[in-house]
């Protein structure tokens, strides 16, 4: 039975595209069977069905459906999250011309998605992560004809490109090593990986063996996929550029399930990173974390801030999944998932009210600049409200089911570090600071968009904006409700008893701190409890923010610590003058020695034909001019007298005989 | 008569119809060719249908080929030097069979886009049919003579095809690639006498040409030339080494590989459009499939000796090729540069030796032989609607020609790699060969993978960046109104044509046990005999 509702889940999606309501229904009939699924297999032992795809040599690629507790939970999050964007985009959308395309590709994208999280093998994970990749490109890219659309798709691609040859390089390591790519027998328990043994610098399982330096490679390679995919550091920066879709796409693709498929890699392959990897992933994580929560704080751009921070939630996840804290990692996914998805199509439904005001008013202004905005509160109060709970969540106040997870991560870091000491206590208390950024940042957000006074009001007027339509209206709620603690545990405070976490194997390399426990989520909440405070001062009030603009770090900031910039000085110029030169190479040299052969040999040619023309018809003509000169002289002969005859006869016989005679003789 | 005879001779006979057919019905010769074609097609799916690959392996015993015609041909009595034997020897195995129905198909599309040419129509579809007889008698002879002459048989049309219906520098291109491509054979030549001379029919006794008794080491004369226990050297090298250098730089022109290539993007370039499709979709392929009929067969030993310099080769040219690409303006020398870099996976792959790198670069040259021909097939399509190819001088072409653009997108996702596609398949494949080879055979060091998978992202890189550049925007073109009425979308004919390539490189993609099962064993058993020395 599980099997029967895989396939309608696996493929319906891909399958109806034609219109909106085709798509919303099998998104429907996806989650349907994805709750079944999760009902029935939450904490059950996994299930593992295979097929065989196809034989190369005497090796079969086996490929089929694992189901266990991470893939369930991903099923009903991501088609969850899938349909309540697919009704909220039957009104935002409403009236494109190319509607039918963006459901076909909604619905490539939630097949993939659905597709990559049921896989039990690596190539097969591998073929649903770049169709993934894929139809984020073609959402990107929705509306063709903006240049920057365009641009931010491409750069998206080939970014994710950059992550997928990672993971191809991980995947060729393990299938030398192993012979196989099966999820569960190189990772499961007793799995092949688990099995292999690090000896002398040599790592060896059964009869394969490489250096151990492979190991730390595969786990690196592996990472670089997820990097790409999660948009961590160095590899962030397509996920801003990325705004450029829909903001329906954004909210499912580039908050909500996409971005975490780097995070779920991570864990579906967790036993192979040994210690080091760890430490490179934690650092990762949270530098980007930092990092991009600093960004957030001076872009005015709606999307770009909340892009930015998911960058930085990302940033916890991988930070995370890095100090051995893997269910945490994968709680706070699903409640992120949640609660950026509420932010952003929140933002959407404020954009789409900004732009309607602008195409009413003929004004030219940019619709998703927060500093346009202001007291929308009291027009939209359902998106206001809901937004606002969704940053609670974010911020991790008590209450909300952010609070839970975040915290789980930061007391585990904690943890972490302590059994660590040294420089590794950087990680937790650069996350601490991420965390009261995040309370920064996105106070800014709320204060300027809902509080204060409409800043275009002197051109136009307010009553041109109101609620968003019920469309979109009900599915912020909906989501509200998932950003609150009693979805994910019945006691408020204490992550731990939160049944996604006890759904996973918990971190053993760690002893339970209980100061941990108390100070951190106290010294977390008060600070961000003061900065909201703050904020509302500098922006909820009407009277002018305070400005930083001259200040080094500000301009630092604002420019993404150009990243954008380096990049395309060095890598995409540098690469293209290098293709460049190599070009002019291929055309003056390769091609140019070619062509020097052409040039020899028919210069050799000249040189023979010249030899041909001059010595040796030279010498023909030469023979025929002795013939010539011959006949002429014996023509003088012929002259007709007899007298004459017989003189020179008797003179050749005389000469014969004069010749033999003293031949003869000698 | 076989069946394969049938298929060889079908074209060949179709073109003497045109010869003989008087120019008033001109515009009937090319549904004659169609006709031909379309034979030749259904005649090569039933071959597949009817290929058993797992009992028939071929390689190396003539008992395990299928469709195997030989017949005596030329029997010349040479008195106490014996008797000069060369054999009319036809068969197929799972190496040569794919290559069939592939050539089939590419000449259907071809044929598809021939409609464009309208001068000279009866030399152009004559030349068009013997060439197509050529080809598929290089992919079937088993016989070292007959293979030779069907290989040179190649050029000659193709000179003229270049050379007669090309572009503006048409000449140059032409007898550069003529040229080019004679210098790998002449020396081919010295090295299929060398090979006369040293191996002997086990049966007769005679020397003789046929390909098969060259792969096993008892029929070579005991201290001929290339016999393997005679350790000759030539030049101070081992004369096995030599004739394997020379053979795989005659097949590697082909293929081609940096930095023999310069070839390949003026021929492309100049050639219309149906001989491009014709040129990378099958003729690339002769190459490689050469290397691994003739050059890893007969020589295992030299091969392996070889093999690190053959990955070399790989890389560069993948990484070569593909930055090439990134330079250029012409989106058809775009194209050719990057098959030259796709081309490069099949000699990465066929380096490594192991079962997942060869079947990976059989795989890769099927798929190429689809995807390259769809990709000049659209160019062809833009090219003969306004004279112009220039990647700058279009912009937005996707609000113009909507369909086309799908196409396109296609075809430039399906190139560089996306899964569910069959360049997926191939290229992970040819990668993974490549890297396991060190743990298996220690042939090729692990890097080469490693840095191949750049040729990866590179493809992603020049194949977007064109659709960036041509197809997505606002419309602006060059040329101005008058192009963009030019500018009409596909029609019937090219939605054909484009559709079967399509659907080609989607089902190998999705299903590429339809390739795999039918030359598995083929692959197996070429890798044993490689293994044997």
């Amino acid at each position: 039975m599980p099997l029967l509702t895989f396939f309608i889940n696996v493929f319906v999606p891909g399958k109806f595209t034609r219109s909106g309501f085709c798509a919303i229904a099998s998104i429907a009939i996806s989650l349907l069977c994805s709750l079944l699924i999760f009902i029935a297999m939450w904490n059950q032992p996994f299930i593992h069905v295979q097929t065989n795809w196809f034989t190369i040599g005497s090796w079969s690629l086996n490929v089929g459906i694992l189901l266990n507790n991470l893939s369930v939970l991903m099923l009903p999050l991501v088609s969850g999250i899938a349909l309540l964007v697919h009704i909220y985009s039957t009104k935002y959308m409403q009236g494109d011309p190319y509607l039918h395309r963006y459901w076909a590709y909604l619905g490539l994208f939630c097949f993939s998605m659905l597709g990559l999280v049921i896989a039990d093998n690596l190539l097969l994970i591998y073929i649903c992560w770049e169709l993934v990749g894929f139809s984020s490109y073609l959402l990107i890219g929705f509306w063709f004809t903006r240049n920057a659309a365009v641009q931010a798709n491409k750069k998206a691609f080939i970014m994710n490109r950059l992550g997928d040859i990672g993971f191809l390089t991980g995947i060729m390591i393990l299938f030398s090593q192993f012979q196989t790519l099966d999820v569960i027998s190189l990772f499961g328990e007793k799995g092949l990986v688990g099995n292999a043994i690090v000896t002398g610098g040599v790592w060896t399982s059964g009869l394969h063996h490489m250096p151990a330096g492979w190991l730390t490679f595969a786990g690196l390679a592996f990472f670089l996929g997820a990097v790409a995919k999660s948009a961590q550091f160095p590899l962030h920066t397509w996920l801003p550029d990325a705004m450029e879709g829909p903001t329906s796409v954004s909210s499912l693709i580039h908050a909500a399930t996409m971005v975490a498929a780097g995070v779920f890699l991570l864990a579906r392959i967790y036993p192979l990173f040994n210690d080091t990897v760890l430490i490179v992933i934690a650092a990762t994580g949270a530098f980007t974390a930092f990092m991009a929560g600093t960004i957030a704080l001076t872009q005015n751009d709606i999307k770009r801030i909340l892009a930015f921070s998911t960058i930085s939630q990302l940033g916890f996840m991988i930070l995370a999944m890095g100090v051995g804290a893997s269910a945490s990692s994968l709680f706070h996914l699903g409640t992120h998932a949640f609660f950026k998805c509420l932010l952003f199509l929140g933002a959407g439904a404020i954009i789409h009210e900004m732009a309607h005001l602008k195409e009413k008013t003929g004004l030219d202004y940019d619709p998703q600049d927060i500093r346009n905005m202001g007291g929308l509160r009291k027009y939209m109060p359902v998106t206001f409200v809901t937004m606002a709970i969704a940053s609670l969540a974010l911020i991790a106040i008590p209450l909300t089911s952010g609070y839970l997870s975040k915290d789980a991560i930061l007391i585990e870091s904690f943890e972490w570090a302590e059994g660590k000491g040294g420089w590794y206590r950087l990680v937790p208390y650069s996350a601490m600071i991420t965390s009261w950024l995040t309370a920064f940042y996105i106070s800014r957000l709320i204060f300027k968009v809902f509080f204060g006074k409409f800043r275009l009001k002197e051109k136009v007027g307010l009553h041109h904006v109101h609620e968003a339509p019920p469309a979109m209206k009900y599915v912020l709620v909906v989501l509200s409700l998932f950003c609150l603690f009693p979805v994910f545990s019945l006691n408020p405070f204490m992550f731990e008893d939160a049944w996604v976490i006890q759904g996973f194997p918990q971190a053993d390399n760690m002893t339970r701190i209980n100061a941990f426990h108390t100070v951190v989520p106290a010294a977390v909440n008060l600070i961000s409890v003061f900065l909201i405070y703050l904020c509302f001062l500098w922006y909820g009030s009407n009277k002018p923010a305070p400005d930083f603009s001259k200040n080094g770090l500000f301009k630092f900031s604002q420019q993404q610590w150009f990243f954008d910039k380096a990049y395309n000085t060095v890598f995409v110029a540098g690469v293209l003058s290098f293709s460049r030169f190599l070009y002019q190479f291929d055309l003056i040299i390769v091609d140019g020695i070619v062509n020097l052969f052409g040039t020899i040999g028919r210069g050799f040619a000249r040189i023979s034909d010249w030899f041909d023309r001059n010595i040796i018809d030279g010498l023909v003509n030469l023979i025929g001019y002795l013939a010539g000169k011959l006949g002429k002289l014996i023509r003088k002969f012929q002259t007709g007298r007899l007298q004459q005859y017989l003189v020179t006869m008797l003179l050749i016989i005389l000469t014969l005989f004069i010749y033999k005679y003293y031949t003869a003789a000698i | 008569m076989s069946l394969l005879s049938i298929l060889i001779f079908l074209p060949l006979f179709a073109g003497l119809i045109i010869v003989v057919l008087p120019s008033s019905v001109r515009e009937g010769y090319k549904y004659v060719a169609l006709a031909a074609v379309i034979i030749q097609v259904l005649i090569s799916a039933y071959i597949y249908l009817h290929f058993n690959g797992n009992v028939f392996t071929g390689i190396a015993d003539q008992n395990k080929y299928q469709l195997v015609e030989r017949l005596p041909w030329i029997s010349l009595n040479l008195g106490a030097m014996g008797k000069l034997q060369i054999d009319y020897f036809l068969g197929l195995d799972g190496l040569s069979m794919p290559f069939m129905l592939l050539t089939s198909v590419v000449m259907l599309v071809a044929l598809l886009a021939s409609w464009e040419i309208k001068i000279n129509l009866k030399g152009y579809f004559a030349l068009f049919l013997l060439l197509d007889t050529a080809i598929l008698g290089v992919f079937s002879a088993l016989d070292f003579f007959l293979f030779y002459i069907f290989y040179e048989l190649m050029l000659m049309p193709l000179y003229f095809l270049i050379g007669i219906w090309g572009g503006v520098r048409r000449e140059y291109a032409a007898i550069k690639f003529f040229l080019y491509t004679l210098f790998g054979s002449v020396f081919m030549l010295l090295v299929i006498i060398g090979l006369y001379f040293s191996v002997t029919d086990p049966a007769t006794g005679y020397h003789t040409f046929n390909m098969l008794s060259m792969m096993d080491p008892k029929n070579y004369v005991e201290g001929s030339i290339f016999s393997a226990l005679a350790h000759n050297e030539l030049f101070g090298v081992s004369a096995r080494l030599l004739g394997f250098i020379v053979l795989f730089i005659a097949f590697a022109i082909k293929v081609p590989i940096v930095p023999l290539h310069t070839w390949l993007p003026d021929a492309h370039v100049e050639a219309p459009t149906p001989v491009s499709i014709i040129l990378a979709g099958i003729l690339l392929k002769v190459g490689g499939y050469g290397i691994l009929r003739v050059c890893v067969s007969i020589f295992p030993d030299a091969a392996i000796q070889s093999a690190w310099w053959l990955g070399l080769i790989g890389i560069v040219s993948i990484i070569y090729g593909a930055l090439n690409a990134l330079a250029q303006t012409d989106l058809k020398r775009l194209v050719a540069y990057s098959s030259i870099s796709h081309m490069g996976f099949v000699l990465l792959g066929i380096a490594s030796i192991t079962p997942e790198g060869i079947s990976g670069a059989m795989m890769q040259m099927i798929s190429h032989g689809f995807l390259s021909s769809m990709l000049f097939f659209l160019v062809g399509i833009i090219y003969s609607r306004v004279h112009d190819r220039e990647i700058p001088h279009f912009r937005g072409l996707a609000l113009i020609m909507p369909k086309f653009s799908a196409f396109i997108m296609i075809a430039f996702f399906a190139s560089l790699g996306l899964p569910g596609f069959s360049a997926f398949i191939a290229e992970a494949f040819s990668l993974i060969g490549a890297f396991n080879s060190e743990s298996i055979n220690g042939l090729l060091p692990r890097w080469m993978a490693v840095c191949g998978t750049l040729g990866i992202l590179l493809s992603a890189c020049y194949f977007l960046w064109t659709l960036q550049r041509m197809f997505f925007g606002e419309t602006r073109l060059f040329g101005g109104e008058k192009w963009k009425i030019q500018l009409t979308d596909v029609n019937a004919r090219e939605v054909t044509a484009l559709c079967i390539l399509t659907a080609f490189a989607l089902v190998l993609g999705i299903m590429p046990s339809l390739a795999f099962d039918k030359m598995n064993a083929s692959v197996l058993e070429l890798i044993r005999l490689v293994n044997l020395k």
